[in-house]
């Protein structure tokens, strides 16, 4: 693989996007920070051909996901970044020193990656060539349909997540008694929480 | 070769973002960003190595992952609810 | 000698009487407690004269231990000691239903009486011996068990104990004998190690070394210079215990392990020489201490060390026969003069000051004529049984050398001084008390009165060659014990002897029955002191050997508790250590997270860097 220009760029997008996920102190902002970084990525698997993945990532994973935190980002009014008090200040330290050598300790590792010589053609990535193994009984057929599973119960927990008292209230039956919901901590006791933790 | 020195990278900028954010959505924002980092490397190996497995197992990947967060937000708006604050530091409960 | 299980069956009376009477003694009234007990040591009395007289008798279990046997044998030498043991010590028993009577433990003190009489049969009989020590403890056990009868008074428990572990101290010499003639002959069974040993093929020095620490044995049990502290102390038992354990029968069981081990003892010029030192030691120590005791049984202990010494002596001298002979009468009139004792300590109720005795003669005059002729018996005089066997041991340690001869009168003269200083200070003078002195029922009387008569009557049996009346107990016991080549005085020499101890007795009788009449003069007053102290020995043995142990214990019990201290702290260590890593426990996500990914980079490292 020749490292041009369009590789160069790629990859300084990619990091500087990255970096502006982790430090801009508006949520909003770093959210559309990363849209940019995962459509680059795509484009990075367009290049890596595979296409069908690049498509998917745009859709589900720029297209979905991370609205999704927008939408969650907008519904708590949670855009400010700074909130609360830093109880533990130095922790930025040794976040950068860890991530500086998890980065050191991990290059190392991929550079000493050798590729096996001869490879065969990947055939773009397309849906024609993934296909048949996505949907073999002896390849990834099970998995595909239990992840299927996983995304229905995710959905159903979402649901519940939010509004148990409702969800609870539409399964009683009279015949069968639930347990009384605990009602929410009263805020007494988070003031207390509150004391506790500045142990 | 040099996207997975990329996925190294963004790999560590993500871990930075988990530690730093205070807020946790954006922490969790962070912790995608890692999880990309990883399907990145993936498809790299899949260019290397010539093996479509690596491009279906990113597909599970990326599904996984849309269930991992809409499971993560609706934990994050419970608490909310509770707590009327998103600041990490201020779940200690489960000290110990 | 027939083969009967007869001969355990005299062992099982008294033990069965322990049995009973320990399990079922609260049940069984006072008097017939005691009745119970006495009568079955009678019966072993009884059984055990039959046996004898039909000419002797043994019995063996086989290979009860690895090539040892449970073996009992009844030979003249045993049987005396049989006799002497069930016979006095039916005495003993019946005297003592009228003297503990009353006490709480009443049945409890029968049942460890006759413990002690079934464990002494033992001793007595067994011929393996692993046997013999399995009675040897077993007295010993019953002593402590009796001297300590009445445990809620510390100094009985003390006493008891002092003299538990003093005869330890034997008691290891006997295994260690054990131990040597086992590895030199291959067997334990008396019989066997007299033909081995006189088969000869042995090295000398070892068997010496052996019958050494027989030698300890005996000097533990029978209260010897220098393992004679716990004599005086262990008079803190009731006075029936006193009589029949530390006067008449345990305490001489030190003297016939010697008799038994005669075949190793008469060749041995060393050992025999230790002996006799060891038993004039014990001698004077005895007599002078008693001079200057106040308590009436101190007085008396004193003086059956003083004739445990004479009976050492006598087994140095190679007089064998004499120890035993001497054994026999010490037993009458030494049980006669602790059981006299105790009927004047029962008759004041419970007094033992000799201060605050006297002239019990006027009120006790059954009594006096016990204690009168329990003095002369003591003292020596002629034709009482004291003086015949006192006399054959002078003979004898004449022969063995004359400045031997005279060291022993002079212990004689102590004797008579210390029997008669016994009888004024009791029974002559005036009362110096403030009680009402009664005299004992017919239960104790009895017992006293037969005793009596032994006391008078029992050294007829050994009367020395000179006298044309036959010696029935030598030929009796030298059958037993083995013949061993001895040379007869001279016929004038012989009486020159007799005449003298007789004449230094009754001397000696009439001087110290004046003497100690009048008050004391300054010099005796000073000796008395010492006298009283026992010569300081007790003080000597706590500074040179209680005290550094106990120092030792004290300082081993602080080691312990440091290490226990020690195992703590390394509780507390792990506790520290855990609150330590508690502190990792912060609770915050963020941190959490650092920490994996702390570690992260770390494992990664190592993986890829490998």
């Amino acid at each position: 693989m020749s490292i041009g220009f369009w590789e160069v760029l790629a990859l300084l997008v990619l990091v500087g996007t990255g970096l502006a996920v982790v430090r801009l102190q508006n949520a909003v902002h770093a959210a559309l920070a990363l849209i940019a970084n995962f459509l680059v990525v795509a484009g990075v698997y367009v290049a890596l051909e595979a296409r069908f993945v690049a498509m998917i990532q745009i859709i589900v994973y720029a297209g979905a996901i991370v609205v999704l935190f927008l939408f969650v980002i907008m519904l708590l009014s949670a855009a400010n970044a700074n909130v609360g008090q830093d109880l533990l200040p130095r922790l930025g330290w040794v976040a950068a020193l860890g991530a500086l050598g998890l980065a050191g300790v991990l290059t190392y590792a991929v550079t000493r990656f050798q590729p096996p010589a001869g490879t065969p053609a990947l055939g773009g990535g397309l849906p024609q060539a993934l296909g048949p193994l996505l949907y073999d009984p002896e390849k990834w057929l099970y998995a595909l349909l239990v992840v299927g599973f996983l995304l229905l119960v995710a959905t159903v927990a979402a649901v519940v997540l939010i509004e148990p008292e409702r969800i609870v209230a539409a399964t009683s039956h009279p015949a069968h008694p639930q347990q009384e919901q605990k009602p929410n901590p009263p805020r007494a006791e988070q003031k207390d929480e509150r004391a506790v933790v500045k142990r | 070769m040099i996207w997975l020195v990329a996925s190294a990278l963004l790999f560590s900028i993500g871990a930075y973002g988990a530690l730093t954010r205070r807020t946790a959505i954006l922490m969790f924002l962070s912790i995608e960003l890692m999880l990309n980092a990883a399907a990145l490397s993936l498809i790299s190996f899949s260019k290397l190595t010539g093996s479509l497995e690596a491009q279906v197992v990113v597909l599970f990947i990326i599904a996984i992952a849309a269930a991992e967060v809409a499971v993560g937000l609706g934990l994050i708006v419970a608490i909310f609810r509770r707590r009327e604050t998103t600041s990490v530091d201020e779940l200690r409960q489960l000290r110990g | 000698m027939q083969e009967t299980f007869l001969l355990p069956l005299t062992i099982a009376l008294p033990l069965l009487g322990f049995v009973l009477l320990g399990l079922f003694g609260k049940r069984i009234a006072e008097p017939a407690a005691g009745w119970l007990a006495s009568l079955l040591v009678l019966g072993s009395f009884f059984l055990g004269l039959a046996l004898l007289l039909q000419g002797g008798a043994s019995w063996a279990l086989p290979d009860w231990l690895p090539g040892i046997p449970f073996s009992l044998h009844l030979d003249n030498l045993s049987g005396v000691m049989l006799m002497v043991v069930t016979g006095v010590g039916f005495l003993i028993h019946v005297w003592a239903i009228g003297y503990m009577h009353g006490d709480p433990g009443y049945s409890r003190f029968f049942s460890y009486f006759n413990l002690f009489i079934a464990a002494m049969l033992v001793l007595i009989l067994g011929d393996s011996l692993p046997v013999v020590f399995i009675g040897w403890e077993g007295v010993g056990l019953a002593s402590y068990l009796l001297i300590g009868f009445w445990y809620h008074e510390r100094v009985n428990a003390d006493s008891a104990r002092k003299a538990f572990i003093v005869n330890r101290i034997g008691d290891l010499g006997f295994l260690l004998a054990m131990g040597l003639l086992w590895s030199m002959f291959g067997t334990l069974s008396i019989s066997e190690l007299v033909e081995k040993v006189e088969a000869g093929g042995y090295s000398f020095t070892t068997l010496t070394l052996a019958g050494f620490f027989l030698l300890v044995g005996a000097i533990g049990k029978s209260a010897q210079v220098p393992l004679m502290v716990w004599l005086p102390d262990a008079m803190a038992g009731p006075t029936p215990v006193s009589a029949l354990i530390h006067a008449a029968t345990m305490v001489t069981a030190g003297v016939y392990l010697l008799v038994r081990h005669a075949f190793i003892l008469h060749d041995d010029g060393f050992l025999s020489g230790l002996i006799v030192t060891i038993g004039l030691l014990t001698a004077f120590y005895g007599a002078l201490c008693s001079l200057g005791q106040w308590d009436i049984k101190r007085i008396v202990a004193y003086t059956t060390l003083s004739q445990l010494g004479f009976m050492f002596v006598a087994v140095g001298v190679g007089a064998y026969w004499v120890a035993i002979f001497h054994i026999v009468t010490h037993a009458f009139f030494k049980a006669l003069m602790f059981m006299t004792s105790g009927s004047v300590i029962h008759a004041l109720g419970g007094e033992q000051d000799v201060r605050k005795m006297g002239g019990m003669r006027k009120y006790l005059p059954a009594t006096h004529l016990h204690g009168l002729i329990a003095t002369f018996a003591s003292g020596g005089l002629v034709p009482l049984a004291g003086f015949w066997s006192k006399d054959a041991i002078l003979a004898y340690s004449f022969e063995y050398g004359p400045w031997l001869w005279f060291l022993m009168l002079l212990a004689s003269v102590l004797a008579a001084l210390y029997s008669i200083r016994w009888y004024v200070l009791v029974f002559w003078g005036e009362y110096r008390g403030k009680e009402h002195p009664h005299e004992s029922p017919a239960v104790m009387l009895w017992p006293n009165h037969i005793l009596m008569g032994g006391a008078i009557g029992v050294g007829f049996m050994g009367l020395p060659y000179v006298i044309d009346y036959k010696n029935f107990i030598e030929p009796f016991l030298t059958k037993a014990i083995g013949e061993f080549p001895h040379e007869k005085l001279p016929v004038l020499t012989e009486w020159v002897l007799i005449l003298t101890s007789a004449v230094v007795a009754i001397a000696a009788l009439w001087w110290g029955f004046r003497f100690f009449q009048q008050k004391m003069p300054a010099w005796y007053e000073r000796f008395q002191a010492a006298a009283l102290q026992g010569f300081y020995a007790d003080a000597l043995y706590n500074t040179l050997l209680v005290n550094p142990a106990k120092g030792l214990a004290e300082l081993l019990f602080e080691g312990d508790k440091g290490l226990l201290a020690g195992f703590a702290g390394l509780g507390s260590l792990v506790g520290g250590l855990g609150s330590l890593l508690a502190r990792l426990e912060t609770g915050s996500l963020r941190f959490y997270l650092a920490g994996l990914l702390v570690a992260l980079v770390l494992l990664v490292g190592w993986g890829v860097l490998r």
